[in-house]
């Protein structure tokens, strides 16, 4: 008990420091958040374009209700999960600055993690409840009844955190990779297009032709964000959802020992001198 | 002018030397640029599976405005990118004085300092969209439609380089303005669609607010129908225009309200 006392106790600080950067920051932010869900408002508008130009109640099985959910929980999951917090590992590797990392008696991606989750705590407050309110409010308005079941906005919970874990040990890997390219602006839009594309955050995967579909529901990239949305949604059973929780699981276990094994390889080739 | 065209060569010329030095990460650059266009062009595709017209508006004239709307975004990409910088970074840190004590104009020398080649991952986008979709076209043409064209597209790319050196600007008072850039450049997404798809406020914004629309929308809706010239043709120049001047005044204002944050 103690042990787990004194970890907390050792991570507190970052995660405190991660709350006070964001509020430091927070006109960024704001902004920031304003440019991107912008982008999730387009689609709205263009499917609400496509849903007029179309004869059925349905487009690929998804009502215009269903798709308002897609897009606005997609956005939300895909904000929550983000995660740059490993980001500088490259580049304190190449300048030598992760010496002080490996000195002090933590973990090097628990601080990472900690103060990401500082982060975070804030992004929730702040956005968490207005987007999901709004999409609930949306539904009641359409449907004329409530459709959030708790028992699938619960497990929508749980999934998104794994969501999160998976994101954040795949960016730790990433960010020991990035510091071998130059231009991380060039290859961070590659990562986070293809990402994107394979998440099913750019298309549902349910639009793609089956056999593709198959294959990315299978990857870890669906993990990030089309499982957790179809569980809010509502779209799987619950012995389907056992079975895809399962699966992030399984994908979050691999991407944590992918993120070791390249930690461990670059400590082992690492050579700073002086700093 | 001569010396600022003189000058211009030079810039462009130290540019391709780095650029060759670093080939493969504005390549990276490039790709990243054409997999995003291409990915959204997907979801066209496969929405227009489904259905024969966008509220009347047929595939490859939808593909023809979305290509209109990058002529714009890649001639400022590619110019004036540095602009970002301004608001991220180069107040903030101080790197402004040096602008300041070279014998050119400043906004000239920030813009023409960086080239971005990345941008070329948009232009071919553009060009392949434009030569997918033109052939399947009926557009009217006449001898003054290339001129007009032209016309366009430089007080286009104006409106998106104003808006760009207006909300850069701001960072002479505030010393970081970046995410201000970043909000209102978000907004040109709005124009790859056709205006008509949205609701009245969202059409008033992107019209008369952060006049977007006359970057692609309008002057494509006009070459590919012929209608209503005055508005959309007359629109873009005056937009351009209006913005340019109020970017002007407010890079100078901001330039005798700069403090240098020192170094």
């Amino acid at each position: 008990m103690s042990r787990v006392k004194r970890f907390f106790r050792t991570y507190k600080p970052f995660t405190r420091a991660g709350m006070q950067e964001l509020i430091a920051y927070r006109a960024n932010f704001i902004c920031f958040l304003i440019g991107e869900i912008m982008s999730a408002f387009i689609m709205y508008f263009v499917w609400k374009a496509v849903f007029l130009s179309t004869d059925s109640e349905t487009f690929m099985g998804f009502t215009m209700e269903d798709m308002v959910v897609y897009l606005f929980i997609t956005f939300l999951t895909g904000y929550l999960t983000y995660s740059d917090g490993a980001f500088s590992v490259g580049e304190e590797i190449v300048d030598g600055s992760i010496a002080m990392r490996m000195i002090k008696p933590c973990s090097f991606e628990m601080c990472f993690l900690f103060q990401e989750l500082g982060n975070r705590i804030i992004s929730v407050a702040m956005i968490f409840v207005p987007i999901v309110a709004g999409v609930e409010i949306y539904r009641y308005a359409v449907s004329g009844m409530f459709r959030l079941q708790i028992g699938f906005f619960l497990l929508y919970i749980v999934s998104l955190l794994i969501a999160y874990m998976i994101s954040f040990y795949f960016n730790v890997c990433y960010g020991f990779m990035a510091f071998f390219f130059k231009n991380l602006w060039g290859t961070t839009l590659i990562k986070e297009t293809v990402v994107g594309f394979l998440s099913g955050a750019v298309i549902p995967l349910a639009f793609l032709p089956s056999g593709l579909a198959a294959v990315l529901n299978f990857l870890p990239f669906a993990s990030l964000s089309y499982t957790p949305v179809m569980i809010y949604m509502g779209m799987y059973s619950y012995g389907e959802i056992a079975w895809r929780i399962g699966l992030q699981l399984f994908w979050l276990l691999v991407m944590y020992g992918v993120s070791k094994l390249v930690w461990r390889s670059a400590v082992k080739h690492l050579a700073v001198q002086g700093g | 002018m001569m010396r600022y065209i003189r000058l211009h060569r030079i810039f462009i010329a130290q540019y391709l030397k780095k650029l060759m030095e670093y080939k493969t990460d504005f390549l990276l650059g490039a790709i990243g640029l054409l997999l995003t266009q291409i990915l959204q062009i997907a979801f066209l595709g496969i929405v227009f599976s489904q259905i024969p017209a966008l509220i009347g508006w047929s595939f490859a004239e939808v593909l023809f405005i979305y290509g209109f709307s990058l002529i714009a975004k890649f001639l400022d990409h590619l110019f004036t990118d540095n602009l970002w910088m301004v608001g991220y970074r180069i107040i903030r840190k101080g790197e402004f004085d040096k602008y300041l004590t070279r014998p050119i104009n400043t906004l000239y020398h920030v813009i023409a300092e960086n080239f971005c080649v990345d941008a070329f991952g948009e232009a071919l986008t553009c060009i392949l969209l434009l030569l997918y979709s033109i052939p399947q076209l009926n557009m009217p043409f006449h001898w003054y439609t290339i001129p007009l064209l032209l016309v366009v597209i430089v007080f286009a790319t104006l409106i998106y380089s104003s808006l760009k050196i207006i909300t850069a600007a701001i960072s002479f008072w505030t010393k970081a303005s970046g995410h201000i850039t970043h909000m209102l450049y978000m907004t040109n997404d709005f124009s790859k669609y056709p205006v008509s798809i949205y609701n009245k406020a969202v059409q008033t914004v992107i019209t008369y607010v952060i006049p977007f629309a006359f970057t692609a929308y309008y002057p494509a809706s006009y070459f590919l129908t012929g209608k209503d010239p005055l508005f959309c043709i007359g629109g873009t120049v005056i937009a351009g225009t209006v913005l340019f001047a109020l970017a002007l005044f407010v890079w100078n204002r901001g330039l005798k309200a700069y403090e240098s944050a020192g170094s």
